[in-house]
């Protein structure tokens, strides 16, 4: 048992905190745009706040830091062009410009916007699957986290897992984006604490130059260069420029932070300077997962060496806080993903199926019933599933499966005036079938780049091709 | 490799020194941000 009274106390009080906070949200609520968008009402420092939460969880250290433990420094590339790509969008305000202005209030809903309804369908039954099989694996790599990192066996993993979710889900069902946005402040404060502290404590205790002659000495110039290392080189880079220029305009729950917010000129600041936190978001974690490789050695469970290591080096208090920051880390992803998957559920699958609309309080009902049945697949998916390899790349191909296509289609929609319905369609085929090919074991970067390269082909061919059809297709 | 060494340990300076910066200015004038959202949500609610 790693922790002490003090330790548990600090968590406890963290969490009593973030529920007031998110149950006072509630009231804020009484229609579809308060509880999915927070009425559109996000400025810059709370965007930044909000956006920078969501796509840092507990998570997001330990597949990083997997990828520190597994190839060295080269792992920092991901890193590098996460945070470059979305500084290159927020100065240039490439696509979130005019997304924003469209004024939707979820992915597909472009799908009908610039093509047609049933092609949003097909668009929000690809997006809830792969969102739902992307997040399906968090709760148990996060659960390993926050298990080991308390000295708890790890037979208690699956009543981690199950009291991490209860959390989230009560303050998610009741107030929506809007205890979203005040508890992602709050955790957005403690998750920054908690990964400056580590990051601190991992330099101070292992050493810099321990951490290089360690990589050095297991890995050699693989675990320095990008270029060389087999994991890595230029297909894997083009293939991370591209699904990050995806992930930051597609995907569901960062694209929710562009419509949340005030304007469009609002958008592009928050994704400029989230794009700084983009980059120590991931090099701090894989710097924990080196310091793990130089503290242990080669052998070690890849996944589980980074908070066996930090249970290890943090003294009593500071674990309680560093847990309460990784806490924080979990829940402000979980509840922002538990959202914005069910949003798409409930938006773009339920609502455009049914003949008659829906009134403004049946949908917040509906959305609250969807994020419970997310909650309880995801609990499950998570107990169940054996991931093929590392984490990082099952989420990537996971989030490709709709990604390549969703891209290629913003991309027509948004600035080819012959982009059409049929290319649109050709689009998401082509892009989940090429990212299924991961499952088949074609490597990452390979499986990526053929469901880009498929996708954009399909757009372009299918909308010279099938301009014919388009207006039969529009129509149905 | 020692190219590659210094790039990343240059890299890195300048994340972990960029993540620690935004996250104080974030964290001092979030607070205005989230005070000014929800009272614009309260006042939509009341002109509703």
């Amino acid at each position: 048992m790693n922790f002490t009274a003090l330790d548990w106390g600090i968590v406890g009080v963290y969490i009593a905190l973030t529920l007031a906070a998110g149950l006072a949200g509630r009231k804020y609520v009484t229609n579809a745009a308060d509880f999915l968008l927070a009425g559109r009402h996000l400025g810059k420092y709370i965007g930044i706040a909000t956006l920078a939460a969501t796509e840092i969880g507990t998570i997001t250290f330990m597949y990083y830091a997997e990828l520190g433990y597994k190839t060295g420094f080269a792992s920092f590339i991901n890193g590098l062009i996460a945070g470059v790509v979305m500084i290159f969008l927020g100065a240039s305000g490439f696509m979130i410009f005019k997304l924003r202005d469209l004024g939707l209030t979820t992915v597909p809903e472009f799908f009908e916007v610039k093509y047609s309804r049933r092609l949003r369908l097909v668009a929000g039954v690809l997006v809830a699957v792969g969102g739902l099989l992307n997040m399906g694996v968090f709760l148990k790599v996060e659960g390993t986290f926050l298990t080991i990192i308390a000295g708890l066996p790890l037979s208690d993993l699956k009543w981690t897992m199950t009291v991490i979710l209860f959390l989230e889900l009560l303050y998610t069902v009741l107030g929506g984006m809007v205890s979203i946005v005040i508890t992602d402040f709050i955790q957005f404060v403690m998750l920054s604490l908690g990964t400056v502290l580590v990051t601190g404590y991992v330099i101070w205790t292992v050493g810099w130059r321990h951490m290089q002659d360690a990589v050095m000495n297991n890995l050699g110039s693989n675990g320095f260069s990008p270029l060389s290392n087999p994991d890595y080189g230029w297909a894997y880079i083009a293939f991370q420029l591209l699904l990050w220029m995806a992930v930051d305009t597609c995907w569901q729950t960062t694209a929710m932070r562009t419509f949340a917010t005030k304007d469009p000129e609002t958008s592009k600041k928050v994704f400029f300077w989230t794009g700084f936190i983009f980059l120590g978001r991931g090099m701090m974690p894989m710097l924990w997962g080196i310091g793990a490789l130089a503290y242990f050695g080669k052998g070690h469970d890849s996944l589980q060496a980074m908070p066996e290591m930090i249970a290890r080096i943090l003294p009593t208090g500071v674990l309680g806080l560093v847990v309460a920051g990784m806490l924080a880390a979990t829940m402000s992803v979980n509840s922002s993903y538990l959202l914005g998957w069910s949003s798409v559920i409930s938006q773009d699958i339920i609502l455009p199926l049914r003949r008659r609309p829906l009134g403004q309080s049946s949908q917040v009902v509906l959305n609250r019933v969807v994020n419970v049945l997310v909650s309880l697949f995801v609990l499950f998916w998570g107990v169940w599933y054996v991931l093929p390899g590392p984490v990082y790349f099952y989420l990537n191909i996971t989030g490709t499966l709709f990604l390549a296509g969703a891209f290629a289609a913003f991309i027509g929609g948004l600035f080819w005036k012959r982009a059409n319905t049929v290319g649109g369609y050709c689009a998401m085929i082509g892009g989940a079938v090429g990212s299924v090919t991961y499952f088949f074991n074609i490597p990452a970067a390979y499986a990526g780049m053929s469901a880009f390269g498929l996708a954009a082909l399909g757009m372009v061919l299918g909308s010279l091709v099938g301009g014919r059809w388009d207006r039969r297709f529009r129509l149905s | 490799m020692a190219f590659w060494s210094w790039f990343w340990t240059i890299n890195f300076i300048v994340a972990g020194s960029a993540f620690a910066g935004i996250a104080v200015v974030v964290a001092f004038r979030g607070v205005a941000d989230l005070r000014a959202m929800l009272a614009a949500l309260r006042a939509e609610r009341e002109h509703r």
